[in-house]
């Protein structure tokens, strides 16, 4: 897969609900193919950026454009064709199995008519084998590890074709091993040409597995580059106010 | 090895027997039209009196428009064309929306227990059936009784008073209108039983409706019902790619382009349509909603655009088996033969495909 | 024979040319319907116990086509054919006999859409109800004309009238009115006669004063109310259904009423007293009988024994 990724021009972004302010004048420029990560404290606003960004929540300040086109101004079947979000957990009320998941992530290229295609079903196929899960084929949803589920919801965002891959808090109830098969995934798919925009609460994962950071305490944008810079001791005893040696040292 | 392990080579034993019918859905929908068609005709042919088979054939292709020589008492004609063949394409259509409208509110509710009464529309359509029975008017509208009219009225006015009292429409609002739907079906329920308990000699009247029954099929009332059950079915079937798109979640439908808002408004409004023009032409019949799409999902999968035809399908000639047994049982409510052929079924089923295929 | 005849009332049938005479004719229903009848009719249906004793009666048996599954007097009446049960009309069964006049029951007890589905379906159908006896006389009469045998009908409602005008004179010549209690069943309420019903009618023919539930669209009666108004006797009318005088005393709370003290519970066989038909000149005799034991009234027959435990 070569596809060219997204790219993200997010400019003054603001959100307030109430009085309270969510997320204050971010501006975030996210390169065609670029892999990076949102880190922070709870309540700093990574999850409302990436909500603003799929389409979720409206932001009350700020614009948002995909590889230029303002978001306000895109239908949504569009929006879901560039960019596919990751959920963080499967919910089933009926048991699917592996491939019928991955399938879902078709729907915003289906015909409401006539259903899947041949080219939908390669796109899953393609998407189960880059993923890795072709052993899972035919396995009950419901009946999976937490690790493999996840990946499955990877395939299916592979699937359904966005060029920008969406991920909060991908790895939260991963043990180590899949922490770091999904991680590794994304660094595979960013090599496809995928932009990838992850929110991870674990830093030293982040750093490692992520060339560019970005930063965000209590709606603000403190920092963004390299791990090294913007995880510097003084960064993270200001802005997480902890005692920087909790952080073990960053590759 | 662990009782996963043993799980799921027992489930992978399991995929194999239905694996066919998994991959190839239209055996299952031929198989299922076949099996309507058989149904159709021996409901036709089969009844409390004895009309011999020739004649019925005869008597329908005469209908047809086949030029065929009167051969037959005219009592049998009438029971034939006025009696049993509204009754049977009653009970197809009624079996049919009550399926549908089953799997379509299992989809919008993620919840398999889900059956097509459970925003209130049963004691809604009860309650307007009852006062129907109760009011000493014997108008008709388009040839259809007041209490068919009334019910019909009924159930659209609770799933309306559910998603208005629910604040219809925003995003988490589906457990929220569930939960309302309890409420006022329990509202509703507490009339109906208030107007049981005034109804004096005009309580089994009102009994049987709710017992659910095509004892009153007629033409009129089938010729009005069938374009609303069936038309409303083809346009749920036209928005079977939402009805998949909701199965995660509403974020996730969101961001797979799934307008989730409006969906769940036209869908809740197609289903609660088919499923009050159902009732207010036989009652309140249960389980076929609720069983019919579980059944079909066991052995296809939870792909709405497979799941709603099959579904419609056998549910209508569920249905109309489950009608003839009523008959010939002594005219039984049909409501008691569905829940005596569909419980054991459903739970053999259950047992046997537990480790596989959970609800 | 000779002694069910008499109490019957049946005559020897008029000529057939004189009947057929008649037809076609028009009638007025006991809910305001008119109802065309074509010709004499030969097929007849009778969705009602009363109805099918009514036609035996008038000697048109043989014309009968169909019945209910209740029905059970005269004999014969068990081997027709049934059309109608608990759950309602068996609409095949009524088409396929191909009747030429249907007499139904009204106050719901022929569920009305099948009345009206009849109707559509062409067949003349008659609803009878009886509120009372004097309407139980005039349904007779109703059936009479309609089926074509009008001298008949009018002849046993003469002799019926004179009989019931009979029994009432020696009740009242008793000099008293008791309180009467007529159960209609216990459990899980007491069901008692709602006022102005047949039943008080029947009751205070029979020399008894009616305890009532008091209210027409109540069927049941309280306990308390029931030890208030004190019954003097207890007609049993759900004898037939296993209930006798012992299980009464037996009840707790029962024993202060002085019908249930004074021993003045009898149990009566409640077909003759409720069914609105011919032989309710007989159930009249039976109902004065549980009230004034000392009734003779000798032209009718004794009554069955009841509740006689070995």
């Amino acid at each position: 897969m070569n596809a060219r990724g997204l790219r993200v021009d997010i400019e003054g972004l603001g959100l307030r609900y109430g009085q309270a302010d969510v997320l204050v004048d971010i501006d975030l420029h996210i390169e065609a193919g670029e892999r990076l990560c949102l880190v922070g404290p709870n309540g700093a606003g990574k999850s409302s950026i990436l909500r603003c960004l799929t389409g979720l929540t409206e932001p009350t300040a700020g614009t948002i454009a995909l590889d230029g086109e303002l978001l306000a101004g895109i239908d949504r079947s569009a929006v879901a064709q560039a960019i596919s979000v990751v959920p963080s957990q499967v919910d089933l009320p009926f048991s699917m199995r592996v491939e019928e998941v991955v399938r879902l992530g078709r729907i915003p290229h289906e015909n409401p008519f006539t259903g899947a295609t041949a080219e939908d079903h390669a796109a899953v196929d393609i998407a189960i084998a880059r993923v890795g899960i072709d052993k899972l084929r035919g396995r009950d949803v419901r009946q999976l590890s937490m690790g493999e589920r996840q990946l499955v919801l990877v395939a299916m965002a592979v699937a359904q074709g966005g060029r920008l891959i969406v991920l909060d808090e991908p790895t939260v109830h991963l043990d180590l091993r899949h922490q770091v098969e999904v991680l590794e995934l994304l660094g595979r798919l960013s090599d496809d040409g995928l932009t990838v925009l992850a929110v991870l609460h674990d830093l030293p994962l982040a750093a490692h597995f992520f060339p560019r950071l970005v930063l965000l305490d209590e709606g603000r944008l403190v920092a963004d580059g390299a791990p090294s810079s913007v995880l510097s001791p003084e960064r993270i005893s200001e802005v997480y106010e902890v005692d920087p040696r909790f952080v073990p040292a960053l590759a | 090895m662990t009782t996963q392990d043993l799980a799921r080579e027992r489930a992978q034993v399991h995929h194999h027997s239905f694996e066919a019918l998994r991959q190839r859905p239209v055996v299952l929908g031929l198989l299922g039209l076949a099996v309507l068609v058989t149904a159709v005709v021996a409901g036709v042919a089969m009844g409390t009196v004895a009309v011999p088979v020739a004649d019925t054939v005869a008597i329908l292709a005469q209908r047809l428009g086949l030029d065929v020589p009167a051969t037959w008492a005219a009592s049998s004609e009438t029971i034939v064309v006025t009696l049993r063949l509204p009754r049977v394409l009653t009970a197809l259509i009624v079996g049919l929306g009550l399926s549908v409208a089953g799997v379509t509110f299992q989809g919008l509710l993620r919840n398999p227990l889900a059956d097509p009464y459970v925003l209130g529309t049963a004691s809604g359509a009860a309650l307007g059936a009852a006062i129907g029975v109760l009011l000493p008017i014997q108008i008709a509208w388009l040839g259809l009784g007041l209490t068919n009219v009334l019910a019909f009225v009924g159930a659209l006015a609770a799933i309306a008073i559910v998603y208005r009292v629910a604040g219809g429409g925003g995003r988490s609002t589906m457990t929220s209108i569930l939960l309302t739907g309890y409420a006022v079906g329990s509202m509703l329920a507490a009339g109906l039983s208030l107007a049981m308990y005034l109804s004096g000699a005009q309580l089994r009247q009102i009994f049987f409706y709710l017992l659910g029954s095509l004892n009153g099929a007629d033409w009129q009332s089938l010729l009005i019902g069938l374009p609303i059950i069936a038309g409303g079915s083809l346009l749920i079937l036209a928005r079977a790619r939402s009805i998949n798109g909701l199965l995660l979640g509403d974020d996730t439908a969101l961001h797979l382009g799934v307008d989730v808002r409006r969906e769940r408004a036209f869908l809740l409004a197609l289903a609660s349509l088919v499923t009050a023009a159902a009732v207010a032409l036989a009652g309140l019949i249960g389980f076929v909603g609720l069983v019919v799409p579980h059944i079909v999902r066991l052995v296809v999968g939870p792909n709405a655009r497979v799941v709603l035809p099959l579904s419609a399908i056998w549910g209508g000639a569920f249905l109309v088996v489950a009608d003839l047994g009523a008959r010939l049982a002594g005219e039984l409510p049909v409501g008691i033969i569905t829940v005596v052929i569909g419980a054991p079924v459903f739970v053999l089923l259950l047992r046997r495909y537990r480790a596989g295929y959970q609800l | 024979m000779v002694a069910t005849s008499l109490l019957l009332g049946a005559l020897p049938a008029s000529t057939l040319a004189q009947e057929q005479l008649s037809y076609p004719l028009t009638v007025i229903d006991d809910e305001g319907t008119e109802v065309a009848i074509e010709a004499f009719p030969e097929r007849i249906i009778s969705l009602s116990p009363a109805n099918t004793e009514t036609v035996f009666a008038l000697g048109a048996g043989d014309r009968l086509v169909g019945g209910t599954d209740f029905d059970d007097f005269p004999p014969e009446a068990s081997g027709l054919a049934d059309v109608a049960t608990y759950t309602g009309v068996i609409m095949e069964q009524v088409v396929a006999l191909e009747p030429d006049l249907v007499l139904a029951a009204g106050n719901f007890f022929t569920p009305p859409e099948d009345v009206a589905r009849m109707r559509e379906l062409g067949f003349p159908v008659v609803v009878l109800y009886a509120p009372d006896v004097e309407s139980v006389l005039a349904d007779i009469e109703l059936i009479g004309t309609a089926i074509g045998a009008p001298a008949e009908a009018a002849a046993m409602t003469a002799e019926m009238a004179t009989r019931l005008a009979a029994i009432a004179e020696m009740a009242a010549a008793t000099g008293t009115a008791p309180r009467t209690f007529y159960e209609l069943g216990a459990e899980p309420e007491i069901y008692a006669p709602a006022p102005d019903s047949f039943l008080t009618d029947m009751i205070e023919r029979a020399g008894g004063d009616p305890i009532t539930t008091g209210d027409p669209a109540l069927w049941s009666i309280p306990l308390e109310e029931l030890l208030v108004a004190d019954p003097e006797v207890i007609v049993l009318g759900d004898a037939n259904y296993g209930t006798c005088p012992d299980d009464v005393a037996a009840r707790p709370g029962w024993e202060g009423m002085t019908a249930v003290s004074e021993g003045h519970v009898r149990p009566v066989d409640d077909v003759p007293v409720t069914r609105p038909g011919p032989r309710l000149a007989q159930g009249l005799a039976s109902l004065a009988r549980a009230i004034h034991p000392e009734l003779e009234l000798a032209d009718f027959p004794a009554d069955p024994a009841m509740c006689e435990a070995a």
